[in-house]
């Protein structure tokens, strides 16, 4: 049971909500699909005077655009999954969005703008905005700016969002053609990721691999292709090499200590890879 | 307070709660139909599980004020007055519950399941029930359930239908509520 009652919006479009935003002056928390908010209302750990609920803004749905996707901030992974277009527009957060934890009550409210805007170091977001090289909109009373999403994870559920602002949108690249790689390990259903890694080839043939769970914020790297094979052990040194020089403070919680996490992370990253080029990208189940 | 209108099970209700009254609270005390259960409060366990406009939620992190007109489906809304929904009988013919307290969940999503996907393989069953934690049965016999009520339900299968159009009740004595 929450015990402190707050004021209430569900605006009906966007300007109402930055507007409410801009009047609450830092005292507002943004309602996406209330999978973590709630839960941490509470227990106590989020208090707010003020909610402002996405639900009735008119902020989801998939448009693909010119070269680009744009991804409304309260597209649910449940929309992802029942779209015919997401494998082809949205591979990555298709795959992403078939393994989230929870269930389908958790699929059918959960929001892709905000998981990235929650910014647990352990959600399977962040880390996939990483390696499409997503740009974050964001909306203020006072205009629009983009950021790019490596820029926008700053720390443990910390982001360059100012409290005047929501995140309205997400934009990826289009993928014409590219087979993304996505890998996720955890010990039980129910649990969190421990380590996740998505791979997304550049035009230039780049492996181009976001790690997630790993460390406070997401971490990007780029490793060589395996020109002798992804089980050839001088290329897996090569990744673990990479990866381990890139792990420099790893995230450590209740699930899995930082020297695990940094263990299993290469592993990971080598997977996503073999997935990419091997088999399409295609998640085993979990 | 705010005024929240929410057709349960078919029925209208109008009920006053604060902003921060959660869902399941207002399932619960306003609206009286215990069966959708409080396990913890932080969307892991699934027992506070209610059909939102046909989509399946964890009442737990939803406001109740953010439910205003929409239709909920809760466990007591499953069985007719002729008897239990399919879904319930396959459960209770496979022995795939016990204490009870996930079965909000379970059933909830497996009807959400069947209705879209009337030939589930085990994968999408795992897919379907995986947001619920049952502590008494283990699983397997859950999925049996599932498997069980999508056969009879693609078949026609008279077991399938509710027990008082059946010529002959596999079940000696009738369930008890939810």
């Amino acid at each position: 049971m929450i015990t402190k009652d707050f004021t209430y919006h569900a605006p009906t479009g966007l300007d109402g909500v930055v507007s409410v935003l801009a009047e609450a002056a830092g005292d507002a928390v943004v309602l996406g699909g209330g999978t973590m908010l709630i839960p941490d209302m509470t227990h106590g750990r989020t208090r707010a005077d003020v909610v402002v609920d996405l639900s009735r803004a008119g902020l989801s749905g998939i448009a693909p655009g010119d070269g680009e996707v744009v991804v409304g901030a309260t597209t649910t992974y449940a929309d992802v999954l029942a779209d015919d277009r997401a494998p082809a527009l949205v591979p990555l957060l298709r795959v992403m969005a078939g393994g989230v934890t929870g269930g389908p009550q958790i699929r059918n409210k959960g929001t892709v703008g905000g998981s990235a805007s929650y910014a647990n170091p352990s959600s399977e977001v962040p880390a996939c905005l990483v390696a499409l090289g997503a740009r974050m909109r964001l909306a203020s009373a006072s205009g629009t700016r983009e950021v790019e999403a490596l820029d926008f994870f700053t720390g443990a559920f910390a982001t360059a969002r100012r409290p005047d602002e929501v995140l309205a949108a997400l934009v990826l690249p289009a993928l014409t053609g590219t087979s993304v790689g996505y890998t996720k390990l955890k010990h039980a259903e129910s649990s969190w990721p421990i380590a996740t890694a998505a791979c997304v080839p550049g035009p230039d043939g780049a492996l181009r691999v976001a790690l997630g769970a790993v460390a406070a914020t997401p971490l990007l790297v780029t490793v060589d292709r395996p020109d002798a094979g992804v089980a050839d052990p001088a290329w897996r040194a090569h990744v673990r090499e990479v990866v381990d020089a890139a792990v420099t403070e790893p995230w450590s919680d209740v699930l899995a200590d930082g020297e695990y996490r940094r263990r299993v992370a290469p592993v990971a990253a080598a997977r996503s890879i073999a997935r990419a080029l091997e088999t399409g990208g295609e998640e085993e189940t979990p | 307070m705010n005024r929240v209108r929410l057709k349960v099970n078919g029925q209208e209700h109008e009920i006053e709660v604060e902003s921060c009254t959660l869902l399941v609270h207002a399932i619960r005390e306003d609206v009286g139909l215990t069966g959708t259960h409080v396990g913890c409060l932080t969307g892991d366990c699934g027992a506070c599980t209610v059909l939102v406009d046909g989509a399946s939620v964890k009442s737990c992190s939803v406001f109740a004020v953010s439910a205003d007109g929409a239709e909920i489906t809760t466990i007591e809304g499953l069985a007719g007055d002729e008897g239990l929904h399919p879904v319930q009988q396959a459960f209770w013919d496979e022995f795939a519950f016990q204490c009870g307290y996930c079965l909000p969940g379970m059933l909830l999503t497996t009807c959400e399941l069947l209705d879209r996907d009337q030939d589930p393989d085990d994968a999408a069953i795992d897919q379907a029930i995986n947001g619920n934690l049952c502590r008494c049965t283990g699983y397997a016999s859950i999925r049996s359930a599932v498997r069980r009520a999508a056969t009879r339900m693609a078949a026609g299968d008279p077991d399938a239908l509710p027990e008082s159009q059946r010529s002959e009740s596999p079940s000696a004595e009738p369930p008890p509520s939810a």
